[in-house]
């Protein structure tokens, strides 16, 4: 049984739907430790698709706070707190030493300062994650992209995260109204109240399709675009844009689940999808073939099960080499 | 095959391709959790903090559906926070803290009913650390179970008695407001709680449930 099987199962369990048989094959998974951690998983997704009031996380927090002492700069807190009598020598002491420690938290705050400012979420080739950000936004990450959040500020006053690579985002729209910001590279920026949108910010440019509520787009020098449900902009990396009224949907948010969505897409084309998405290369040198257009979706883990399967359709044969991989038609047998 | 790609996107990778992260403790896996446990060694309190934004709502919401009130739910959640806080326990717990949380959440809200249910039978010093690490399979089973059981039996009570269980303990209503939306008199209003509660306690002890899974938890301290 494949782990999607698997989850059904747990979620079955969950809403009550499970037979005994499946009862009996979860008592049976569960003794792997590692299945417990994902059983929590799996309870933790679920519950977060099943609301059942609207709760204030700030506000509970504010009480606990407000009950627990949590400060950075007491990690000691209630009863455990005792006072330590100050004697002469360590006041003297005591300021040298916290000298010499502001000089190297300092030090090591500067180094490390992308680290401490950023809670960094980050995906591998090949690897889709999703998460869910301090304000209750949700981000799904397609493979090899990176998304930087604030650790400190984040929803104070505004709340801006950056974005390299693809990402789905669903914001939380705050009583307050406060703007979300995604941030890419090269002055362009993606700016909502609460919507869902799928972003692309790669090397070969950017994309935005949104799925619903509004979106204000930056672009490079000052120029703005309001964009409405459906729509799709294209910006190239000259800062040229295009706006396209009315887009299905899956081509923009196949990736979540694995597919490749191909709608006339030249060879070239996807093999650039392919080195953005697991980081391989691979050269088609016949230009006629690399411009060969194809239609379909096709579900790819890895870069060999599309590989495998384009080579099939175009019927070419896979070459690879050190660095890189051939797709080319097949030498003709005498 | 496997040599075609670059050294960072094979085997480990593969084993989860959908997931937010594998296993705890098990390497560079991009899990939230792997990061708040490296963010916790760093700055525990703004971890902390961290880690209660990420959870809090989901687990009251979880612990709604055995306590069935709001209130309730709302401080067992924070004690399990506060009580991971105090006692530093993101330094000791086996398990994740995901796991850890759901488990002691779970533990406490099941505390929490027998002793609402069973005033007599007076809860023995509630043990806040039975669940640093796993449980037993059936252990786990059961808890989804009670939560069922306990779903079904306030779907079922009567209409009247029904609302004015909601109003009381989601809405947080008093039993005279209580009375007013409902044209009943307060202490009718009582009745009905009182009811309520008669038909949770019929129930869940019919099925065995509450000694059933204390079976499990005395066992396991």
């Amino acid at each position: 049984m494949n782990q999607e099987q698997i989850k059904k199962m747990v979620f079955d369990h969950f809403d009550g739907k499970a037979t005994l048989i499946q009862r009996n094959f979860l008592e049976t998974w569960l003794t792997d430790h590692t299945h417990q951690e994902l059983y929590y998983r799996y309870l933790d997704e679920w519950e977060s698709e099943r609301p059942q009031l609207a709760l204030d996380t700030d506000d509970a927090f504010g009480r606990l706070q407000h009950r627990v002492q949590v400060a950075p700069a007491l990690p000691v807190v209630g009863e455990k707190t005792k006072r330590i009598p100050v004697q002469p020598w360590l006041i003297r002491y005591g300021w040298a030493a916290a000298a010499t420690l502001l000089l190297v938290t300092g030090l090591g705050g500067y180094l490390l300062r992308d680290q401490v400012r950023y809670q960094t979420y980050q995906t591998a080739y090949g690897e889709t994650g999703s998460y869910q950000l301090p304000d209750g936004t949700r981000v799904t990450l397609n493979a090899n992209s990176t998304l930087r959040v604030p650790r400190f500020g984040f929803g104070d006053e505004t709340r801006e995260v950056f974005l390299k690579g693809e990402g789905e985002f669903t914001v939380t729209h705050l009583p307050t109204h406060q703007r979300f910001v995604v941030r890419t590279a090269d002055d362009f920026q993606v700016e909502v109240l609460g919507t869902e949108f799928v972003l692309y910010a790669r090397e070969r440019g950017k994309r935005v399709y949104l799925r619903h509520g509004k979106v204000k787009l930056g672009l490079p020098q000052g120029r703005q675009l309001t964009m409405k449900p459906g729509n799709v902009v294209t910006v190239s990396n000259s800062g040229q844009y295009r706006l396209q009224q009315a887009a299905p949907a899956q081509p923009y948010v196949a990736w979540k689940d694995h597919w490749f969505y191909f709608d006339d897409t030249s060879l070239l084309e996807i093999t650039a999808q392919i080195r953005e998405r697991f980081g391989v290369k691979v050269v088609v040198a016949d230009t006629a073939l690399a411009h060969r257009r194809i239609a379909g979706n096709f579900k790819a883990e890895n870069a060999d099960d599309l590989l495998q399967t384009l080579a099939g359709l175009l019927n070419l044969s896979i070459v690879k080499g050190p660095k890189h991989i051939q797709l080319e038609h097949p030498k003709e047998v005498n | 095959m496997q040599k075609v790609y670059p050294s960072n996107s094979d085997s480990s990778a593969d084993k989860f391709p959908f997931s937010v992260g594998g296993p705890v403790g098990e390497g560079k896996l991009t899990d939230d959790e792997l990061l708040l446990r490296q963010h916790f060694e760093k700055d525990a309190a703004g971890a902390f903090a961290l880690l209660f934004r990420r959870y809090y709502k989901n687990l009251v919401n979880h612990a709604l559906r055995f306590v069935y009130g709001r209130e309730v739910a709302e401080d067992l959640v924070a004690d399990v926070f506060t009580h991971f806080w105090q006692e530093e326990l993101y330094k000791t717990v086996h398990t994740s803290f995901r796991a850890y949380l759901y488990q002691t959440v779970r533990y406490r809200a099941y505390n929490y009913i027998r002793c609402e249910l069973h005033p007599a039978n007076p809860l023995e010093a509630a043990d806040d650390q039975p669940t640093l690490t796993y449980l037993q399979p059936d252990q786990i089973i059961q808890y989804s179970e009670l939560q069922h059981k306990i779903e079904v039996v306030v779907q079922q009570l009567p209409p009247q008695c029904q609302r004015a269980f909601l109003l009381s303990r989601i809405e947080g209503k008093k039993y005279h407001e209580i009375a007013q939306v409902l044209h009943i008199s307060s202490s009718a209003v009582e009745k009905l709680l009182i009811r309520a509660l008669q038909k949770l306690r019929q129930e869940l002890q019919a099925g065995r449930f509450l000694s059933y899974l204390l079976m499990f938890f005395t066992s396991a301290i």
